[in-house]
């Protein structure tokens, strides 16, 4: 009773501080499960937020977040290709080089990783949880329209707020075989059989669009996505570094490597003729 | 002054674009709000690791605008120790950038790895650490922590392990990191003389023959220097470094402090 | 997606409305927020070798007005810490309450123990950075100043930003421009502090505060010093005068740094 007293007869001053329901969640062990994120007590949060982060609109933001490049994922007879540069920029700096955009949702799930960073690599781990959730539930893997379509319904609910993400999601099922979809932080979900996101995504389209057909052999699809990755590295600013390769199959996915761009280009130049408008001289 | 030293000189000062987007550099109208929640305490954070050990670094002046706060102020902390002592610690964290919204952080990892302990009876790996910071940075998505983290410790198989992240939340594990006001005089750095970058073997051919050199951990007394030269070499270059070099070394007898002056001009 | 690689995986106009840049101003004009409408000025302290010495003059100004010339700025708490607050005055008067329910809850529990200068510290800089995370912020800056748990002087400081940050000498306002490289000159470094006697860290922080009241605006020849030290607690003098002061510099004052005669 006197605590009762005490909480409701003191002051308004007195209420500095966090709620006990507060500091519960600011300090447990286990991140809770249900989305909860803080927003700034103003009439207009994601004007506010825009300001601070667009490094686009305006160079001098003060936060600037990490942005990654160039992906890209295809369809063909063997399953599908995923390939991704590593590059991610913070304005003009390069933020890191080493960049895995390539994120395994699990053994045989695949997301990629274009925008915002930390959103991708968040989201996407939720849509991990989300995907072992549905196995333990109804006993059998997620097919990948039901996993996308977590995912697009996800982001759409926080249409507007300021998130930023352009990802692919690959997977083979038994009952769909190879699948693969577009979502992209507008909501935009698609289905399709080949896709390139990013801002070197014209590159990359440009040299897979003219190779590209269903039939191809596991050898030459793998080489067709390390090209198209080359060929947006070599072109736009914002994507270069490594050339991640993933192979999508029935019994999950296979990687093939995390390769130099630098070494590659020249050997394509040198080897096989390529890349003609660059001097072989050094 | 981050800023200015990461933007491209030519795109801020010149728009150029063709479309509405183009960017703005001057404020338009007024606001509402003008208290502006935010504030850069510069400085800079730097961290390396070896085959059995990880270094996290930061110099300990603290600035607001041209003046100096203090000469010592720490960036580097230990998580999950004594409060006073910070003895029992197995992690470490460094923060630059705002840095009331840098102690909060701190704080409140600190308490989740104490948390979990009495929780699970045992340590939190940093693995798992490095997992649970991501997500607290990533709960305040729409009204960021101001900070660039890079947590340090050892994994499972006691090698030194390094995460660094951005003030939302995307984290990767790597070898070397700097952060904060000088990250772009460090970093470029770091990379020639711990990925050995633009580096090759000589004698190994000329031209396109020469092959880069294999990058190998590099020992701990070499390290630290490593570590003291990009310091010593910040301050000369940058105003908002200085004044001391505070390095917090984990390896697998617990972690050790050190302290180095830095020029005070 | 359209034709303009750049804007790709950004916010778009057309979805998001155009950037507003405006967010980024720096705290001019404003309606929500309270803005500081009677402020004072600078507070000084400095650290010596058993003790603290703080300063701050009885001014507060409503915009160049000098309003009230007998406010006291200097706060104790308990007989171990004093809190110097600049900045708004109303909000210090707020913090004035607050403190004082703090005092009371503290003194009715029966744990024995008592706040010292540090838990104070943790406790005002808690409250700051609460309130500019609500950007509802108590536009002060304050030096807490007083002994810790070990009975060691401890000096620290707190902003409207939650940001806080020690040194063996501090001063906020103009003072951080004017008296902070003063007395840095005399007690740079925390190994300093050792050979700093109280009688030349009182003269020291009496010879700023003539400084500053040559040179600050919105300042005033009326102060309040104190000092706290572990024998005494704290000793606070509320109505100082500035004494020996000398003008004859101003004879040689010609416009904002001009050498010529006007």
């Amino acid at each position: 009773m006197d605590s009762l007293v005490a909480t409701y007869s003191r002051p308004a001053f007195e209420n500095e501080g966090y709620s006990s329901d507060e500091q519960q969640e600011l300090v447990q062990a286990m991140p809770s499960l249900s989305l909860s994120f803080s927003l700034p007590p103003m009439r207009n949060p994601s004007a506010f937020l825009r300001a601070l982060t667009d490094d686009h609109a305006n160079p001098q933001c003060p936060i600037k977040l990490a942005h990654g490049t160039t992906t890209l994922a295809f369809r063909f007879q063997g399953g599908i290709i995923v390939a991704t540069d590593s590059r991610a920029s913070a304005g003009n700096w390069i933020a890191s080089q080493t960049v895995k955009k390539v994120i395994e949702i699990n053994n045989c799930l695949l997301g990629t990783m274009a925008g915002g960073a930390a959103d991708c690599q968040y989201w996407l781990a939720y849509l991990g949880i989300q995907c072992r959730l549905h196995e333990l539930r109804h006993k059998r893997r997620i097919s990948v329209a039901a996993a996308s379509k977590i995912l697009s319904n996800l982001v759409y609910s926080y249409k507007g707020m300021g998130l930023s993400m352009g990802t692919m999601c690959a997977g083979v099922t038994p009952q769909e075989g190879p699948a693969l979809y577009y979502i992209d932080s507008e909501g935009t979900r698609l289905a399709g059989n080949l896709f390139c996101v990013g801002s070197g995504q014209t590159f990359a389209y440009g040299v897979l669009d003219a190779e590209y057909h269903y039939n191809l052999t596991e050898k030459e699809a793998l080489e067709l996505g390390s090209r198209s990755i080359l060929a947006a590295t070599h072109r736009d600013a914002f994507s270069g570094g490594f050339i991640n390769l993933y192979h999508v199959k029935e019994d999950g996915w296979v990687k093939h490597g995390f390769r130099d761009t630098n070494p590659i280009f020249w050997k394509t130049k040198l080897e096989k003729g390529e890349f003609s408008n660059v001097t072989a001289n050094l | 002054m981050a800023s200015l030293l990461s933007s491209n000189p030519t795109l801020a000062s010149n728009p150029s674009y063709s479309f509405s987007q183009a960017p703005q550099n001057a404020a338009a109208g007024n606001r509402e709000h003008a208290f502006y929640p935010y504030t850069d305490n510069g400085g800079s954070t730097l961290g390396i690791t070896g085959n059995d050990f990880a270094i996290l670094a930061g110099d300990t002046r603290s600035t607001s605008g041209y003046s100096i706060n203090t000469r010592y102020s720490p960036k580097v902390f230990r998580i999950g120790g004594d409060d006073e002592t910070g003895e029992g610690a197995h992690i470490i964290l460094s923060v630059v950038g705002y840095a009331a919204d840098g102690t909060a952080l701190k704080e409140r990892l600190n308490a989740i790895v104490k948390m979990y302990k009495y929780q699970h009876g045992k340590r939190m790996s940093v693995k798992a650490c490095a997992q649970r910071l991501a997500t607290i940075l990533y709960g305040k998505r729409f009204f960021p922590y101001y900070v660039t983290a890079i947590l340090g410790g050892l994994d499972e198989d006691g090698k030194g392990a390094l995460y660094s992240y951005d003030p939302v939340g995307s984290y990767e594990r790597e070898q070397c990191r700097a952060a904060g006001a000088a990250a772009s005089l460090i970093m470029p750095f770091l990379d020639n003389q711990v990925n050995f970058k633009n580096q090759y073997s000589p004698g190994s051919g000329v031209g396109h023959d020469l092959e880069a050199r294999q990058v190998t951990p590099l020992p701990f007394h070499e390290v630290e220097q490593l570590v003291r030269d990009a310091f010593t070499s910040a301050t000369e270059r940058h105003i908002e470094v200085g004044d001391g070099l505070q390095m917090l070394v984990i390896t697998k007898d617990g972690i050790e402090e050190k302290y180095f002056p830095l020029k005070r001009d | 997606m359209n034709h303009l690689p750049q804007a790709w995986g950004r916010p778009r106009d057309n979805v998001y409305g155009t950037y507003d840049a405006s967010y980024l101003q720096p705290r001019l004009p404003q309606t929500h927020t309270q803005s500081p409408i009677v402020t004072g000025t600078s507070v000084l302290a400095v650290k010596f070798k058993d003790g603290i010495v703080i300063a701050a003059d009885n001014l507060a100004s409503y915009g160049s007005l000098a309003r009230f010339t007998d406010v006291k700025r200097l706060r104790p708490f308990n007989s171990r810490s004093i809190v110097g607050i600049g900045g708004d005055v109303s909000d210090m008067q707020y913090l004035d309450r607050l403190l004082n329910s703090l005092d009371v809850t503290e003194n009715y529990s029966s744990t024995g123990h008592s706040l010292n200068a540090k838990n104070l510290h943790t406790y005002l800089s808690k409250v700051m950075y609460k309130r500019r995370s609500d950007i509802n912020p108590l536009w002060n800056q304050m030096l807490v100043a007083g002994l810790d748990g070990n009975d060691e002087p401890f000096l620290s400081s707190v902003d409207l930003l939650g940001t806080t940050f020690s040194s063996p000498t501090l001063a906020t306002g103009f003072g951080a421009h004017l008296a902070q490289p003063l007395l840095r000159k005399l007690s740079d470094d925390e190994s300093k502090v050792a050979d700093f006697t109280r009688e030349k860290a009182v003269e020291a922080v009496r010879e700023c505060m003539k400084v500053l009241f040559y040179r600050d605006a919105r300042s005033l020849d009326r102060y309040s010093i104190a000092v706290v030290t572990k024998e005494s607690g704290v000793e606070l003098k509320e109505d100082e005068h500035l004494e020996g002061q000398s003008w004859a510099f101003a004879e040689t004052i010609r416009g904002y740094g001009r050498t010529q005669e006007v």
